[in-house]
């Protein structure tokens, strides 16, 4: 705390000079927002993201956790602060989800998704489907027939409603036309913690965290939505494979900027956290969090970006307005 | 027995290593430090301090974080004892009985009895830990929504003994609570609730502000509209130990308080703090002397502070053993984990056993550690109430404003915590209490969610609640207290609390 009120105070003294003499990007720490609590996706990436920035610009990177409502106060705050290059978001495809929900309820959006420069994206994971070990599915196969058999009558628990686990199964169910029994759970970890107690049959969930729950035996893992198998689990076939190439979702994290910021800071940006990816410091500790990293930036990002707005809004569209029974 | 012997002494041999006992030290120093700061509470401290560990190895990293959650409960009983100022959301119980014993002069007994509550709490539950965690974890993981649901209507059930006064304006309060307990997104549906465009009213009402508002706050202008001010507390040396009295009263409430709190603490979700809830209500069940709950009863302090702590024992069991996320805290302990590259899960006490006893260990090292850190500066906390009004209070206002600003980085937060202590002044005002509103607070989202996540599991179906055997049996067991305490209040007309409130309109 102390630490960030005397970076806060540094900069506030220090922006008057800054503005008057045209010195090169960047003379004073940078700031990168994550919209999670400490411990999440976003949080865990960001900090070896700032490390490495940090070595390569030769420059202060900080990581501030904003947190609250989804992660919309996070990123509110960054799509109205000053586009000078000082503050970045780190955010997760729940960027592109947060938007879309607003207009379901007719209310004024938190942000829109162009209010930010997409700088580079840092790394994509495929969520995986896993179901308790005990359960009588032992392929993707039999799991979607017998969902089609008692439609509504499969339950899976999911970080909340329009968040991202909920996101992947509505994929998944409107891919093979099945209909699941949602309860939503605040965050990621109380829906793991409630397939491991059997409480729900299903869960989609980002690898790393159920990976040593299916080495033990307590969770069988049916297949993946990525583009490509899972490093770790080499067995477990994609939807794509299956033949649900619309079933396909990543948990992604990228790194944005205000839209409004200039050209040539956008320009080192991009080298700079180019540079930083290829970090080995940055390698291993991706490596440790069992984390894929996926470097894309430009055009390669901005298609990537668009493709996943465009599958998130019409899923979240598909889902419509819950309405409480 | 033998094998955990030998592991304990593995575990020792590493505990007792300068390294980590060094980070065990620092991370007891921090906690106590964040549980005396108003508003920053664990949570808050783990989460800041979590960046620092990834420089560190895994062992030493957690047993640090693990010296923050329980050195918390230490500090935490500091400010609610001295000036009705819950120092985290598990003190709340602390302020009514702690404050009314500091009141008579008694803040030094307060103090050292919830240090000592504390340690045989944080030691008894340890061996609990140690040697029950797989069969408990299991056990904790069984608790869903139903079971979950159940469990807090007995804190709602607390209500019944949470007020000295009259029971329509408790429940009016706690109505209150309920209603200020909606404010927030609709976890079931996304719906924005009374949030009004702000969108950091997104979250609700977060409990560490509204209590801080309601007790610190409502507390200082209470003082200040007084029209003569209150007689400054000196206490004499001798004073500050508990008399031989105020021992034999709290021994058995430490001791229920130990095993209720490990208990509660296993199962997920927040149960550090229901714990500390459930326990006062114990404790006022079964004394013989339930009047002086609210006017400083030892009980009131030991109960819930020896709760509060063995609860993050138990919260240690299923994250420990199973690697399952069990509340906020432990799931920010599991990312610094894998952080380390150690991946959280069963076979975590098989592969890293010198992580696993090395953290048991550093429990029982911390504890001690924690003991003689605050035993000692009970005497430097009490001499606190000599510093006058005019200075004491303008400080600790702006100690709370700072502490509830740093939770989140929110001014929304402290904005909640100026208009709650507001509110909370008019209600003494009017004569109304104040904590029923914390608990209603602190359980309407708990309960909501809990519900709506069983119907939702059942598909709109009641009968959840009464087919599974561990919701049916909480249920009964709640149903017969309801029904036993209408039966006095059939039989005798009037109950103790009728009385005392006659005997107080015959006092003024």
């Amino acid at each position: 705390m102390l630490v960030r009120c005397v970076v806060a105070l540094a900069a506030v003294v220090l922006l008057p000079l800054s503005a008057s003499a045209q010195e090169a990007y960047p003379s004073r720490p940078i700031t990168i927002v994550a919209p999670f609590p400490p411990g999440g996706v976003a949080d865990l990436t960001a900090r070896p993201v700032a490390a490495a920035m940090e070595k390569v610009l030769k420059n202060p990177v900080g990581v501030v956790n904003k947190t609250g409502a989804a992660g919309a106060v996070g990123m509110q705050s960054v799509a109205v602060a000053r586009p000078d290059g000082y503050t970045l978001l780190l955010a997760l495809s729940s960027i592109s989800i947060i938007p879309e929900a607003d207009k379901i309820f007719d209310r004024p959006p938190a942000f829109t998704v162009d209010q930010f420069a997409p700088i580079a994206l840092i790394s994509a994971d495929p969520t995986v489907l896993v179901v308790p070990a005990d359960k009588p599915w032992k392929t993707a196969k039999d799991f979607i027939e017998d969902a089609r058999k008692r439609p509504g009558q499969i339950s899976y628990s999911s970080s909340g409603v329009y968040g991202t686990l909920h996101m992947a199964m509505e994929l998944l169910s409107h891919a093979a036309g099945i209909k699941l029994r949602h309860v939503p759970h605040n965050g990621a970890g109380p829906a793991l913690t409630a397939i491991l107690g059997g409480h729900v049959d299903a869960l989609a969930s980002g690898p790393a965290v159920v990976l040593p729950h299916i080495k033990s035996g307590k969770l069988r893992a049916l297949a993946g939505w990525g583009e490509r198998r899972v490093a770790a689990l080499p067995d477990v076939p994609t939807f794509k494979e299956l033949g649900y190439p619309d079933a396909e979702f990543y948990i992604w994290a990228g790194l944005f900027a205000p839209k409004a910021t200039p050209e040539p800071v956008l320009a080192k940006l991009r080298t700079t956290v180019r540079d930083a990816v290829g970090d080995p410091d940055f390698k291993t500790a991706m490596d440790k969090l069992e984390t894929p990293i996926v470097f894309k930036q430009g055009e390669e990002f901005q298609r990537f970006f668009d493709a996943d707005a465009r599958r998130l809004a019409e899923g979240v569209r598909k889902v419509g307005r819950i309405e409480p029974k | 027995m033998l094998e955990t012997l030998h592991n304990l002494a593995v575990g020792f041999s590493v505990a007792l290593s300068p390294p980590v006992m060094l980070y065990a030290f620092v991370g007891c120093v921090i906690g106590t430090l964040v549980g005396v700061l108003p508003g920053v509470g664990p949570l808050a401290g783990i989460s800041l301090l979590l960046p620092a560990t990834f420089g560190m190895d895994a062992t030493r990293a957690i047993v640090m974080l693990a010296g923050i959650y329980y050195g918390a409960m230490y500090g935490g009983s500091t400010t609610s004892i001295l000036m009705r100022i819950p120092g985290e959301a598990a003190s709340v119980m602390t302020c009514i009985d702690g404050y009314a014993m500091a009141r008579k002069g008694r803040a030094g007994a307060a103090l050292a009895i919830a240090a000592v509550g504390s340690y045989v709490a944080g030691s008894v539950s340890v061996v609990g830990l140690m040697l029950l965690a797989p069969p408990l974890a299991a056990f904790a993981l069984r608790f869903g929504p139903p079971e979950y649901f159940a469990l807090l209507l007995f804190g709602l059930l607390v209500l019944a003994y949470m007020s000295s006064g009259s029971m329509l304006k408790s429940l009016a309060m706690a109505a209150l609570g309920l209603l200020l307990g909606m404010v927030g997104i609709d976890q079931m549906s996304g719906y924005f609730r009374y949030a009004y465009g702000v969108v950091e009213l997104g979250d609700g009402l977060g409990v560490v502000p509204v209590a801080v508002g309601l007790f610190g706050v409502a507390e200082i202008l209470a003082t200040a509209g007084q029209p003569v001010g209150p007689k400054v507390l000196k206490p004499k040396l001798r004073e500050l130990l508990p008399s031989r009295e105020e021992w034999r009263q709290s021994v058995a409430p430490i001791g229920r308080g130990t095993v209720l709190g490990f208990l509660i603490g296993i199962i997920p979700g927040s149960a550090h703090i229901i714990s500390s809830f459930v326990s006062y209500a114990l404790e006022k069940k079964l004394s013989k002397h339930p009047e002086e709950f609210g006017h400083g009863a030892v009980a009131g302090v030991a109960g819930p502070e020896s709760a509060n702590n063995s609860a993050t024992s138990g919260a240690f069991v299923p994250m420990l053993a199973l690697g399952v996320p069990s509340g906020p805290i432990p799931a920010v302990m599991l990312a610094a984990l894998m952080v380390h590259g150690v991946s959280p899960g069963p076979l975590l006490i098989k592969q890293q056993p010198e992580l696993f006893w090395g953290f048991i260990a550093s429990m029982y090292v911390g504890n001690i550690v924690l003991l003689v850190l605050n035993l000692p500066l009970v005497g430097l906390f009490v001499n606190l109430l000599r510093i006058p009004y005019p200075y004491l209070y303008p400080a600790i206002l702006a100690f709370s404003i700072l502490g509830v600003y740093a939770v989140n980085g929110s001014v929304v937060d402290v904005w909640i915590m100026l208009v709650m202590g507001v509110l909370g002044y008019v209600l003494r005002k009017l004569d109304f209490e104040t904590a029923p509103i914390v608990l209603g607070v602190v359980l309407a989202p708990m309960i909501e969610l809990a519900l709506r996540q069983s119907l939702a599991m059942s598909d709109g179906h009641y009968a959840i609640f009464f087919q599974r055997p561990i919701s049916a049996t909480l249920l009964a067991v709640a149903l017969i207290m309801i029904v036993l305490s209408l039966r006095t209040f059939v039989r005798r007309g009037l109950d103790w609390r009728a009385r005392m409130a006659l005997a107080e309109k015959g006092e003024s």
